[in-house]
């Protein structure tokens, strides 16, 4: 990890549906301050919520912190409300391009906006979302149910950028989008990472893709973290290279016969 | 010919106080997925809060700003005290504290300001009649007509080109999206039962002009749901189209169809059409489509 100071701070927290199921069983990770980090894991691992419980979008959904910590600059905010978070400057992008369908895509980003309020900062807002989205200056006036599904991407990033996030919570950005988009999205991410100074913490199933944009990531399997080391060392990693990019030694794709994945089981809680 | 014009203006006159009060009751709909049974009840609350301020010698414009103001506080303080705690509770349980609600207004009414029927004394609008060629329209019609396209415009305004307007149709929209920009639900909520308030409380007190004031007038809040069924339940156009459409309907019945019948036609008309409507078009004229891209 660089030693730059940590934005976020996630301290062994242990999440809660429904004060019975136990969806995080101790996570900790850490956000660098303009540093992008990855947070790996299989379906049900336990991302999302992760992200939720940083955002706060946990309790609308019955769900809670129980143990641990979140600090965000030195200021805990586990038990703050969505909207206090959201003031501080942290911002969830949630999954599966939720855009308000029924609003143009101006005004998707004047509600991203909603608390920085109308002034001269909405004008400078629009104009740095459409200098990094130009497509959504084109298509401004357009009911964004009806963008395509890049544009939507597009449009849920930039209404996050809207609200002045110091970290963007990114949950798969990728998902479901053609290759050529999904390279310029993530160009763009990167972009808003380096020239915003915006910290990301960036969930992501497609792994080549995280490790190629996070120069550090977390592997969370069951709610636990399970692996946390540079990009690099995670790509040279044999178990993440079987079961994340699906590669053996030598970079050939695998044979079913020599699959026998019942007899070699991922076994990282020694 | 000259009937039928008469009934078709007198009924779009009135149908716009009802799509007043359904365009309140479709914002608590579209914003909190609450089924507002109690929105006759906001009507009488408004209508005899306006009505207090002009027997004090109040001019009427200003009692009218007064109940506005008043509405507002009381829609909060709904909000505040009753619903809040019922987020996340089945729909069930949220309709029949609308229910109780209902009841609860109605007993504050009768208990404030009795049973009997009361009128704004000396009365607000003019007797005299406004007549075109051979159709005549009282002129307390034509003002309601005024007042209520009035804050119609203003509300649509408000939704279109303010922060909270938009942030309370994004809700609408993804409430989960609109939590993580920041918007507060809760507010949202609070804000869409101070509006519902305030639109029923001048479609009450444009009622009480017309025929004066008593509990029956509660009754509206039944005839806004043939009205927002067939606009669509969450469609603010729908909801106007359908309040309007609502009142040419019952005054055509009834002007067409009560000597065929005992009495009463007027009142069943908007239902039996809302039943038809239901049948035909569930969705009603402009109720979301979900969008599908394909």
């Amino acid at each position: 990890m660089d030693e730059r100071r940590s934005a976020l701070q996630i301290n062994n927290i242990e999440v809660m549906y429904h004060e019975v199921i136990l969806a995080l069983k101790g996570v900790s990770l850490e956000v660098p301050q303009g540093g992008i980090v990855g947070l790996l894991g299989a379906n049900g691992a336990g991302k999302s919520t992760t992200l939720k419980a940083i955002s706060g979008l946990l309790k609308h959904e019955d769900g809670e912190v129980t143990e641990g910590s979140i600090e965000f600059l030195g200021q805990r905010i586990d038990k703050k409300s969505a909207e206090e978070i959201a003031g501080l400057g942290i911002v969830q992008v949630i999954e599966g391009r939720r855009v308000f369908e029924h609003l143009t895509v101006e005004e998707n980003l004047r509600v991203g906006a909603h608390l920085r309020g109308n002034g001269a900062h909405l004008r400078r807002g629009l104009d740095a979302v459409y200098h990094y989205f130009p497509r959504l200056k084109d298509r401004r006036d357009v009911q964004a149910g009806y963008l395509s599904g890049g544009e939507q991407q597009m449009t849920v990033i930039g209404r996050a950028l809207m609200a002045r996030p110091q970290i963007m919570l990114l949950d798969e950005p990728s998902m479901g989008l053609a290759p050529m988009l999904i390279k310029e999205i993530f160009e763009i991410i990167t972009r808003l990472n380096r020239e915003e100074g915006i910290s990301i913490l960036l969930v992501e199933q497609n792994v080549k893709l995280a490790l190629a944009t996070a120069p550090y990531a977390y592997v969370l399997e069951n709610g636990r973290v399970v692996m946390d080391e540079p990009a690099e060392k995670l790509r040279e990693n044999p178990d993440i290279r079987d079961f994340y990019l699906g590669l053996t030694d030598l970079g050939a794709r695998k044979s079913f016969r020599a699959v026998k994945h019942y007899k070699r089981r991922k076994r990282w809680l020694t | 010919m000259d009937l039928f014009l008469q009934l078709l203006i007198t009924g779009v006159m009135v149908g716009s106080i009802y799509a007043l009060v359904a365009l309140g009751w479709t914002l608590i709909y579209k914003c909190s997925g609450v089924l507002n049974l109690a929105m006759g009840e906001l009507t009488l609350m408004g209508a005899y809060v306006c009505l207090s301020f002009y027997t004090w010698g109040i001019p009427f414009p200003l009692a009218v700003v007064g109940m506005l103001i008043i509405g507002f506080i009381l829609g909060l303080l709904t909000e505040r005290l009753f619903l809040r705690r019922m987020v996340g509770e089945s729909i069930l349980a949220v309709i029949m504290v609308t229910v109780g609600l209902s009841f609860f207004f109605r007993g504050i009414v009768a208990f404030t300001w009795g049973t009997d029927t009361r009128v704004f004394d000396p009365p607000v609008f003019p007797a005299e009649p406004i007549r075109w060629g051979r159709i005549v329209v009282g002129q307390v019609y034509v003002w309601s007509f005024v007042a209520a396209l009035v804050m119609l415009v203003v509300f649509v305004a408000f939704f279109k080109y303010t922060r909270w307007g938009l942030s309370m149709q994004a809700t609408a929209d993804d409430e989960m999206a609109a939590l993580s920009l920041g918007v507060s639900a809760h507010r949202v909520y609070a804000l869409a039962w101070a509006i519902a308030f305030m639109a029923a409380g001048v479609g009450g007190t444009l009622l009480g002009n017309i025929n004066g004031l008593n509990i029956s007038v509660g009754y509206l809040g039944l005839l806004v749901l043939p009205a927002v069924v067939l606009g669509g339940l969450n469609s603010v156009p729908g909801a106007i189209v359908g309040g309007i459409a609502i009142g040419v309907l019952q005054n055509l019945s009834a002007g067409y169809l009560s000597r065929f019948t005992p009495g009463g036609i007027k009142e069943i008309a908007p239902f039996a059409f809302m039943v038809i409507i239901l049948l035909f078009r569930p969705y009603g004229l402009w109720g979301w489509v979900k969008i599908e891209r394909v």
